[in-house]
C-alpha cells in the first residue's frame, strides 16, 4: 500500500545543511494502523510530509497504491493528494473564514466534483464526528477538539486510501485526545482506511499494528 | 466551487478590515486621480482646441514685400500679388514651429458675390490642416466640408445650405463664421484649395490670372509655435532658413498661455503616471505581506489538493476584489470632484465667455471603465509575484513557516 525507499531529506540553513531524514525504507500494508514515533527533531514530521506528497524528498521514492507520487507533475500530485490522501495536522488547520461544512466540503470542491452531494456528505461526516449541529459554525466558534474532529471529517470527504495524522492531539487535553484518537481508530477499523500517525506520545502508539521508531532521521526500530 | 473561492477571497478581505479599507482607499485615490485627470485633460484639450485656436496663429509668414495689419487682434493673411512656394516652410523642417496652415487669397471683383461693385476676398485653405478658420464656425452643415462648399465671413449674407454663384458657378454655403472684428475675416469667402483651383479659369478670364492660383504657390502661412519654442527663436529660425519672407508675430501673451497650458497638461499626465506607479508599488508591498501572513492557509489549501493555479486564483481574486472596489470608489470620487470643478471653475469660465467642453458621455464611461480596469490590473500585478512564489513552494514548508 505504502512503500518508501531510501528516503532522504536535507534542509539548507544558515548553519549549513541539516539532514532530517537519512535513507529510510518503510512499508505499510493496506488497512493497517502504523504509528511513527520519535522525539522532537527526530525527522518523523519530515518523513510524514514526504509520504504525504507535501515536501519533495532530496532523494528516494514514495509509492502509494502503485503510484510513485514524486514522479507525478505538480498538478497531478495535487490531484493525487486531493483524491487519495487525507491529512490531519497538529494545529488548527481549518480556514477561519469558512463555516465547518464549507471547510469539510472544500477538498471535494477543489477536486471539481459535482456540488449536489458534496454538502450532504460533508454534513453526514460532521454528524458522524458529533458536529451535526455545528454545520454553519465558524472555526473560531468551536473548541480545539471540535476543530480537530472537523479536520478529520474534511480528511475523509474524498474517501482517501491513506489517512496521515501528524501529532493530531499534541495541543489537546487528555480527554479530548482520547476522543480524537477514538475517531481516528474508528475510521481505520470501520472504513478500512490505512492510518499513519506521527506522534511523540508512546501511549497513543500502543494501539498501532505497526510501530516505527525514528531517531536521528533513521529508523531505530 | 464557482463561488467558494471568490467568497473566500471576499471574507479574507473582511478579516483585516482596517488594512483592507486603507488599501481600498489608496487605490480609490489613485484611480480617482487617473480618472479625473484623464477626463479633465481630454476636456481641457477639447476646450483648447476650440477656444485657443480661436485666438489664431502665433506667427504669420508672408512674402517680404507684403503689407500686413499688425494692429489686428487676429493674425490674418492679407491679399497680395506676392507669393511663396507652398512647401517653403515644410522643406525648412523648423522644430520651433508646430502646426502650419497655408492660405491663398485672391481679391476679385464682379464675382457675383455681394453687390455688383463690391470686391470680395476668396480665401483658400486646406480644411485638414486648418486651425484658424474652422474654429470660428458659428454654424455649419452636418457633414464634412467638400469641394464646391464655401464658408462665409460674418459680414456676408447667406443662408446655410443655400446656393451661392461665384463667377456663375454654383457653390453651397457650408458654414458661417462668427464675428472676429478683423475685416479680411469678416468679409472673406472661404473655400478649400480645390474649390479655389476650380475657379482659377473664371478668375483669370477677367484679366491677368493671379500668381497665387498657380499650383504650388500660396499667399502666406499661419503657424503655431512648438510647445518649447519662443517667438524670437521661431522668427530667427524662419528668417535663417527661408529666403524672401517676412515674419509677423501675434500677441505673445496668448502664445504664452497656450504653451503654458500645454505644459500643464504634460504635468497632469506625469502626475498620473507617478500616482499609478506609486499605487502599484504600494499594493505590491502590501500583498507581499498578505501572502506571507497567509502562508499556512495557502499551504493547507495545497495540502488538501488545491492546484497551483487555484492557490494563485484565491490571492488574485482577493487582490482584484480589493483594487476593483477601490477603482469603482475612485471613479465615484472623480465624478464628485468634477461636479465641484463644474460648479466652481467651469461656471466662472463660462461666465466670462470662455467655453469649457466636457468629454462626451461614451468617452467618460470608457475612462471610468479604464480606471477600474487599471486599478484591477495593479492588484493583479501586485499580488502575482508573491503569490506565484508561494504557489511554487512545498505545501509542508508553507504550513510550517506560517504556523
Amino acid at each position: 500500500m505504502l512503500s518508501c525507499r531510501s528516503l532522504r531529506k536535507s534542509y539548507v540553513t544558515e548553519r549549513g545543511e541539516v539532514l532530517a531524514v537519512d535513507g529510510i525504507d518503510l512499508d505499510v500494508e493496506a488497512g493497517r494502523y502504523a504509528a511513527i514515533i520519535g522525539r522532537s527533531g527526530s525527522g518523523k514530521s519530515s518523513l510524514m510530509a514526504m509520504v504525504g506528497g507535501l515536501s519533495r524528498p532530496s532523494d528516494g521514492s514514495v509509492v502509494i497504491d502503485g503510484t510513485d507520487i514524486w514522479g507525478l507533475s505538480d498538478d497531478k500530485l495535487a490531484a493525487f493528494r486531493n483524491r487519495r490522501l487525507g491529512f490531519v495536522f497538529q494545529f488548527a488547520s481549518l480556514l477561519p473564514t469558512l463555516q465547518l461544512v464549507d471547510n469539510v466540503a472544500l477538498p471535494a470542491l477543489l477536486g471539481r466534483r459535482g456540488d449536489a452531494d458534496i454538502y450532504g456528505k460533508a454534513a453526514t461526516l460532521l454528524a458522524r464526528m458529533g458536529l451535526g449541529d455545528h454545520l454553519d459554525a465558524y472555526p473560531s466558534e468551536c473548541s480545539a477538539g471540535e476543530q480537530r474532529r472537523a479536520a478529520i471529517a474534511r480528511a475523509l470527504i474524498n474517501d482517501p486510501v491513506l489517512l496521515l495524522a501528524d501529532e493530531p492531539t499534541s495541543d489537546l487535553d487528555e480527554q479530548t485526545e482520547i476522543e480524537i484518537m477514538d475517531e481516528l481508530l474508528a475510521v481505520n477499523r470501520e472504513l478500512g482506511t490505512t492510518l499513519v500517525l506521527v506522534t511523540h506520545n508512546l501511549a497513543l502508539a500502543e494501539q498501532a499494528e505497526q510501530i516505527v521508531h525514528i531517531a536521528g532521521g533513521q529508523i531505530a526500530s | 466551487m464557482r463561488w467558494l473561492l471568490p467568497s473566500l477571497a471576499l471574507q479574507n478581505l473582511g478579516r483585516r478590515k482596517a488594512r483592507s479599507l486603507l488599501l481600498i482607499a489608496a487605490v480609490a485615490l489613485g484611480s480617482g486621480v487617473v480618472f479625473t485627470g484623464a477626463v479633465l485633460m481630454q476636456s481641457i484639450d477639447r476646450s483648447m482646441a476650440v477656444g485657443f485656436t480661436r485666438l489664431g496663429a502665433d506667427m504669420m509668414v508672408v512674402p517680404e514685400g507684403a503689407l500686413t495689419n499688425i494692429t489686428a487682434s487676429l493674425l490674418v493673411v492679407e491679399p497680395t500679388e506676392l507669393v511663396l512656394d507652398a512647401d517653403a516652410l515644410a522643406k525648412a523642417r523648423l522644430t520651433s514651429l508646430g502646426r502650419i496652415a497655408a492660405q491663398k487669397i485672391v481679391r476679385v471683383e464682379h464675382s457675383g458675390i455681394g453687390s455688383h461693385h463690391d470686391s470680395a476676398d476668396l480665401i483658400g485653405f486646406e480644411p485638414a490642416q486648418d486651425f484658424t478658420v474652422q474654429p470660428w464656425l458659428a454654424e455649419k452643415l452636418n457633414r464634412p466640408m467638400q469641394q464646391g462648399d464655401v464658408i462665409l465671413g460674418a459680414a456676408r449674407d447667406g443662408v446655410l445650405g443655400s446656393q451661392l454663384l461665384i463667377f456663375g458657378k454654383p457653390h453651397v454655403v457650408y458654414g458661417r463664421l462668427g464675428r472676429t472684428g478683423v475685416g479680411t475675416h469678416e468679409r472673406g469667402v472661404f473655400m478649400s484649395f480645390a474649390t479655389l483651383g476650380a475657379l482659377s479659369e473664371a478668375i483669370g478670364g477677367h484679366g491677368t490670372k493671379p500668381a497665387v492660383l498657380a499650383p504650388g504657390k500660396v499667399t502666406g502661412f499661419l503657424a503655431e509655435l512648438a510647445p518649447s519654442a519662443t517667438p524670437l527663436q521661431a522668427r530667427f529660425a524662419i528668417l535663417s532658413n527661408v529666403k524672401g519672407v517676412k515674419v509677423v508675430a501675434g500677441d505673445t501673451t496668448l502664445s504664452g498661455i497656450r504653451q503654458g497650458l500645454a505644459a500643464l497638461l504634460d504635468g497632469i499626465l506625469a502626475l498620473m503616471v507617478l500616482m499609478f506607479i506609486s499605487t502599484a508599488l504600494m499594493v505590491s508591498v502590501l500583498f507581499s505581506a498578505i501572502v506571507t501572513e497567509r502562508r499556512s492557509e495557502l499551504g493547507l489549501l495545497k495540502a488538501i489538493g488545491a492546484r497551483r493555479g487555484q492557490v494563485l486564483g484565491v490571492m488574485v481574486t482577493e487582490a482584484v476584489l480589493a483594487t476593483g472596489i477601490g477603482g469603482i470608489l475612485g471613479v465615484v470620487l472623480g465624478v464628485l470632484i468634477m461636479r465641484l470643478f463644474e460648479r466652481s471653475l467651469v461656471y466662472y469660465l463660462e461666465n466670462v465667455g470662455v467655453p469649457f467642453l466636457w468629454v462626451d458621455l461614451p468617452r467618460t464611461i470608457a475612462f471610468a471603465v479604464g480606471a477600474i480596469a487599471l486599478a484591477s490590473i495593479i492588484g493583479v500585478l501586485g499580488v502575482l509575484y508573491p503569490a506565484w512564489r508561494a504557489s511554487r513552494r512545498d505545501a509542508y514548508d508553507l504550513v510550517r513557516s506560517g504556523a
